[in-house]
């Protein structure tokens, strides 16, 4: 003599279905809520995502680099930057290195063919560059330790600067000028281009397209032939795993402390340190957010309640007549709960489609990642479901408690 | 006959605050099947508590009361809950009908706490709502009802199930003369398919219809005699 389930969600529908307003009103804060962790997780999902995917397409996790450390106070002296003969010393005190690049930075300036000209950041560098940076030439050669020691004029361009210096010609073998020299090109990178179009540094551009606006010299090149003064700044090494980066990093850290009398004029960072501090921060902002919709979706579970042991209140005849008819005090507690989950988990449902549509909005216009997990939708259906239980279970005993007789004669 | 219900000793306390009231004082009932009763007795004699008890809405402070051969003055709610579901049809003053839902819902009722399925439902309260002529109104809320099709709703509700017992409280008491007579003539007819119908009322008029008379007063049957 029990109502099954399917009478139990039949007379939970016919219910919503007398009252849509109320309904409606009843679970508003259920459906921000929803919303809410939908679009914040899609974001911090699709922002790690981007971010992992940035780094490993720039050298990975491996990867350990060396920059000056703005954050030094300079006017106590001293000066950020390694002489050749230092970067040497440190490539012997770290041969498990498995990629080693030193690179200074030149000023940027027109490279000019003939007619035409590209104004482009150029970097000297060491062959190792295309291993640090996992990149690959797609015509003619790299720098070659043969271009280091013979501090020969060979250039090696970028995409884009290929293709606005020489359009569909073939750059190899030809020369072009920059600073008042002459270089030849011996060789074209391969195209540098983020799949899954993410922000990572810049929104709305392809996170790695401003590698394919860089031209690459020899290092000693640069140094010996345009400008003796120029000194290294910056230097990347690559290790044979993740773990090991973090070794290197302190290694070499101490190494460049002691060159420089002890004074921290670089930054040494691991990859892999970067990340997790990352992590760590998109877990803080995660948490920040979950707690709001948290508090949201308790606010509206409370609302929820309230309405609830209204609708009791208001509904009391019409349990005293259903007990009068035969339902058991089960039968009418399961009657309002149901009722209850059907509006949080329907309240659930249209959270995530607008959190859904919300997401769609925000990935087009900002050009950025978003990931919705399967997963995600789950844990939102199940935590309005929960709502439903926890806010309605009180209002429904009590549905379940009304002396009939007292129902009956309510007005 | 057979004893359709049958009390012993009945007493009914309520407990107001400190003061306690008796509103039952030793009732002994019985009904054979197939009578058709009238309660009568004024305000404060104990009518509408006694009625609560026979419809297995409340139960005796002590004493026994058998409904349909089974004991039931010492029965669990939720047994309770299947015994009015079974065993009673409820008829009330002011209709007590679902206002959402359709006169055929509301028929079908103690049909889906009954358990039975829908299509059963469905069948039973069709052809229980054709033998009180509102076959045409199946969709109707309430509301779009007079008060006498209302109360012939109500009426189909309380019998769809087949009960053992008809209790009416006050049945014509929200109806003008013509409906009241319309309402009086289906129990009568109810009455002589075999029917037990019990009525509550304080309407003389209403009661004369009844085989039998039970007076209250102060907790107690004064006398049952039949009106011929």
């Amino acid at each position: 003599m029990a109502i099954s389930l399917a009478e139990s969600l039949h007379l939970g529908i016919l219910d919503i279905l007398t009252r849509k307003v109320r309904s409606a009103v009843t679970v508003i804060g259920i459906v921000l809520g929803v919303m809410c962790i939908m679009v914040v997780l899609a974001i911090v999902n699709g922002m790690n995502k981007t971010t992992m995917e940035w780094m490993s397409q720039r050298g990975g996790l491996s990867k350990v680099e060396v920059r000056p450390n703005w954050g030094y106070d300079f006017s106590k002296g001293g000066d950020p930057s390694l002489s050749l003969r230092e970067i040497r010393l440190i490539r012997e005190l770290v041969p498990q290195a498995t990629a080693f690049n030193p690179q200074v930075s030149l000023p940027e300036a027109e490279m000019q063919v003939g007619d035409s000209g590209y104004v482009c950041p150029v970097f000297g560098v060491y062959p190792d560059m295309l291993k640090v940076e996992e990149w690959k030439i797609a015509k003619g050669r790299f720098i070659n330790e043969f271009d280091i020691s013979n501090h020969n004029n060979v250039v090696v361009l970028g995409s884009t600067v290929a293709k606005e210096l020489f359009s569909s010609r073939d750059p190899l073998g030809r020369y072009v000028s920059w600073g008042g020299h002459r270089f030849m090109v011996i060789g074209v990178l391969g195209e540098r281009y983020m799949k899954n179009q993410g922000g990572g540094e810049t929104f709305g551009e392809n996170g790695l397209e401003y590698l394919n606006r860089r031209a690459f010299l020899p290092l000693s090149t640069v140094i010996s032939k345009i400008n003796p003064k120029l000194r290294i700044s910056s230097l990347e090494l690559q290790a044979a795993s993740p773990e090991k980066a973090k070794e290197m990093r302190k290694q070499v850290e101490e190494i460049i402390l002691n060159l420089k009398q002890g004074k921290a004029l670089f930054r040494v960072d691991s990859a892999q340190e970067q990340m997790d501090m990352m992590r760590k921060n998109s877990m803080i902002f995660t948490s920040i957010f979950i707690l709001i919709a948290v508090i949201s979706l308790l606010v509206g579970g409370i609302v929820i309640m309230n309405i609830m042991l209204a609708s009791v209140k208001e509904r009391t005849r019409e349990i005293g007549v259903r007990i009068a008819v035969g339902a058991r005090r089960r039968d009418i507690v399961i009657q309002f709960l149901v009722q209850t989950v059907l509006i949080t988990a329907l309240g659930g449902v249209v959270g995530i489609l607008l959190g859904y549509a919300i997401l769609d909005l925000v990935g087009g216009y900002l050009k950025l990642e978003v990931v919705a997990s399967v997963r995600m939708i789950w844990t939102a259906l199940l935590v309005s479901i929960g709502v439903g239980l926890l806010f309605g279970i009180m209002p429904a005993v009590r549905a379940g408690r009304l002396d009939p007789i007292e129902a009956l004669r309510e007005e | 006959m057979a004893e359709i219900i049958a009390t012993k000793n009945l007493i009914k306390d309520y407990n107001l605050g400190k003061v306690k009231v008796r509103a039952l004082n030793g009732v002994d009932l019985t009904i054979e099947a197939g009578e058709f009763v009238a309660i009568m007795g004024p305000s404060g004699s104990g009518k509408s508590t006694l009625m609560h008890i026979i419809g297995c809405l409340d139960s005796p402070t002590s004493g026994e009361y058998h409904l349909d051969g089974v004991l039931v003055s010492q029965m669990a709610k939720d047994d309770l809950a299947s015994i009015r579901n079974s065993k009673i049809g409820f008829v009330f003053q002011s209709f007590n009908l679902l206002p959402h839902l359709n006169i055929l819902k509301n028929v079908e009722l103690p049909l889906m706490y009954a358990g039975e399925s829908l299509r059963e439902r469905s069948r039973k309260a069709r052809e229980i709502l054709a033998s009180v002529g509102l076959s045409d109104r199946l969709r109707h809320k309430p509301s779009e009802l007079s008060g006498g099709q209302r109360q012939r709703v109500a009426i189909a509700r309380a019998i769809v199930n087949n009960p053992a017992i008809l209790l009416a409280d006050e049945p014509t008491g929200n109806l003008d003369s013509q409906a009241g007579g319309d309402i009086l003539e289906i129990f009568t007819r109810l009455h002589s398919q075999g029917n037990t119908v019990i009525i509550v009322t304080h309407d003389k008029a209403v009661a004369q219809r009844a085989g039998r008379i039970i007076r209250i007063m102060d907790g107690r049957i004064e006398d049952g005699h039949l009106t011929g």
